[in-house]
């Protein structure tokens, strides 16, 4: 049973990966909110999907669903820098949009991929211990270079402009390089998930998205708690990703498997929210972690 | 002869103009500093000091007037695109450095002020030599605490590293606004001197603004009082060596009244 919940939160769990990483980004990094990472998970599932059923590589269909999101990204980008519209209501306004968007790539609420190429395949890949492999080393690939990217001149700026703004802008980054980088990752990264799911399940669906900007703020701060990362502490930062992800992932699982009805899992993800806020704030003194787990941004 | 580091030309900072609360926080401000001029600004609260400096260092754009930067016209740039030639200490010591990084990422990023940012890895084994050697010239221990967050330090500390900061990429202008005010008296006079021998090194054009009348004696090559967003002395060379707290304190307080100190505002005229 045990080992079942393990690896069931594995296979479900891996995937989810990029998309936590991306509201890490904004999140964490940047100290705010972006909920344009639902439309654009959609996105990238639906891109990556028609592009499957019209036999294109599947490899190419997930870099065209990922670029998809990373368009999306900048489109919130400048709605903020063009129209001061704050990134919280903008990408709101994104998600709705998006939401059109991915229906008519879709031509429906639904695409199967009915029997279509996807990246197991042409990797010759079947069953679930092969897909989780393939899935594993793709998101260590995607974890991997995100660190490295993080250790970069632009990576540094990216990890000092949401605690430090003022500093960063007096060193010389400017404000819209640094939310248009960050709008542009957070949302490549949640349609690259889109865009593996897709291959995993065998369809795309507009609704996709619905739910997974709590659920990756979720993972964010179990992560955050489990790990504690840091500004410069780039391995821990993607060790909370996944991390935190698994954590999340096993808790609804486990739920699920011990006889929770589906329909009581929203509020597992709720309560989980909660528990991990209580903790950090509370569990401050006692465990001596003196770091909040919400963004100043949000915190009065 | 070459363009002056700085020279502002009728600078006039208006805040929420045509509110009730309109305020003018500078009034038509003229002044050069050459490059190597190291400037200390004294002046009651409210007078427009830190208003010039971030009329400078670009944080705000004046209503009216030009600000030139070694001849350079930047008045419509926004701080991050002067960045390269103005170096800024900020008066809170957490305000110019990035808490959760470490000291080294913090240096590293001030490495490439105001130059192009790409995907080489921040911090290599150069950096990192260099940064030990700048860092130990400080003589706090902290280039053994490279990886350290800055937020651990203390402000003194972090008031440190953030002109080591500064001078990393030699900047035209360095802004120091109240940089010591956080620090106790021995920590100020420390990094005082570190902002001496930063002045010297970079050759920069320094504005010092401080309360501490001894500290805008004591330093540098000219001396500006400024009241109500003008300026109503500027004391330089044997002038500005015959100073004492009290004369200071007076062309502070008799200033925006009749009574300007002549004398003192004459010595201007010689040069
Ligand atoms: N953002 C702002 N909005 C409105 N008024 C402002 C703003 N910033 C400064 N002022 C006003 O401009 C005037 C000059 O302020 P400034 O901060 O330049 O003074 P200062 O000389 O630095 O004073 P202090 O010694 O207290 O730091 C003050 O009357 C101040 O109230
Ligand atoms: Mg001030």
């Amino acid at each position: 049973m045990l080992t079942n919940i393990v690896l069931d939160s594995l296979v479900t769990g891996l995937p989810l990966a990029p998309l936590t990483l991306g509201v890490y980004v904004v999140f964490r990094i940047r100290q705010d909110f972006d909920l344009t990472v639902e439309g654009s998970f959609a996105l990238g599932a639906a891109v990556a999907a028609v592009l499957l059923v019209a036999v294109v590589h599947p490899f190419l269909a997930v870099v065209a669903g990922a670029l998809a999101g990373a368009a999306a990204g900048a489109v919130t980008a400048a709605l903020h820098l063009g129209l001061g519209i704050p990134v919280l209501l903008a990408g709101l306004i994104m998600s709705i949009g998006l939401f059109s968007v991915t229906l008519h790539v879709l031509t429906g609420p639904t695409v199967g991929l009915a029997g279509a190429e996807t990246i197991f395949t042409v990797l010759g890949v079947t069953g679930d211990a092969g897909q989780v492999l393939v899935l594993a080393a793709l998101v260590a690939a995607v974890l991997g270079a995100f660190a490295l990217f993080l250790r970069t001149e632009l990576g540094l700026a990216l990890r000092a402009s949401g605690a430090a703004p003022a500093m960063v802008r007096s060193q010389g980054v400017g404000d819209a390089q640094i939310v248009t980088l960050s709008l542009c990752l957070a949302n490549l990264l949640a349609a690259l998930r889109g865009a593996l799911l897709v291959q995993v399940q065998g369809f795309a669906d507009v609704n996709l998205g619905i739910g997974m900007f709590v659920a990756a703020i979720g993972a964010v701060l179990l992560g955050t708690l489990a790990v504690r990362p840091s500004g410069s502490r780039v391995l821990r930062i993607v060790a909370a990703v996944v991390v935190g992800t698994l954590t999340y992932r096993l808790v609804l699982v486990a739920a699920l498997r011990f006889g929770l009805p589906a329909a009581d899992l929203k509020a597992i993800t709720a309560l989980t929210l909660v528990a991990a806020v209580a903790v950090q704030r509370y569990g401050a003194a006692t465990l001596g972690r003196a770091e909040p787990a919400l963004p100043a941004a949000v915190r009065q | 002869m070459s363009a002056p580091a700085l020279a502002l030309s009728g600078v006039r900072l208006v805040h929420n103009p045509g509110r009730s609360d309109e305020v003018v926080a500078l009034h038509g401000l003229d002044l050069e500093v050459a490059r190597g001029e190291f400037v200390t600004v004294v002046g009651s609260n409210g007078a427009g000091k830190s208003s010039m400096v971030s009329v400078v260092s670009g944080a705000t754009r004046p209503t009216t007037g030009r600000v030139r930067i070694d001849g350079r016209d930047v008045t419509r740039l926004p701080a991050h695109r002067r960045a390269g030639s103005v170096a800024r200490v900020f008066d809170d010591p957490r305000t110019g450095t990035a808490p959760e990084l470490s000291i080294e990422d913090n240096l590293a990023l001030a490495a490439r002020r105001g130059r192009r940012r790409g995907l080489r890895r921040a911090v290599g084994p150069k950096q990192r030599a260099e940064f030990r050697e700048r860092l130990a010239e400080l003589g706090l221990g902290l280039e053994d605490r490279m990886q350290d967050p800055v937020g651990l330090l203390s402000a003194g500390q972090r008031q440190s590293v953030t002109m080591v900061m500064a001078g990393l990429v030699a900047p035209s202008v360095l802004l120091l606004d109240e940089h010591l005010a956080a620090l106790d008296p021995a920590t100020a006079a420390r990094v005082l001197r570190l902002t001496c021998a930063l002045a010297e090194r970079t050759e920069a054009a320094v504005l010092m603004v401080t309360h501490n009348m001894q500290h805008a004696i004591d330093v540098g090559d000219r001396l500006m009082v400024m009241d109500r967003g003008r300026l109503v002395a500027d004391v330089r060379g044997p002038r500005k060596e015959q100073l004492t707290v009290d004369a200071v304190v007076d062309l502070i307080t008799t200033a925006g009244g009749v009574v300007a100190d002549r004398s003192l505002l004459a010595g201007t005229e010689e040069r």
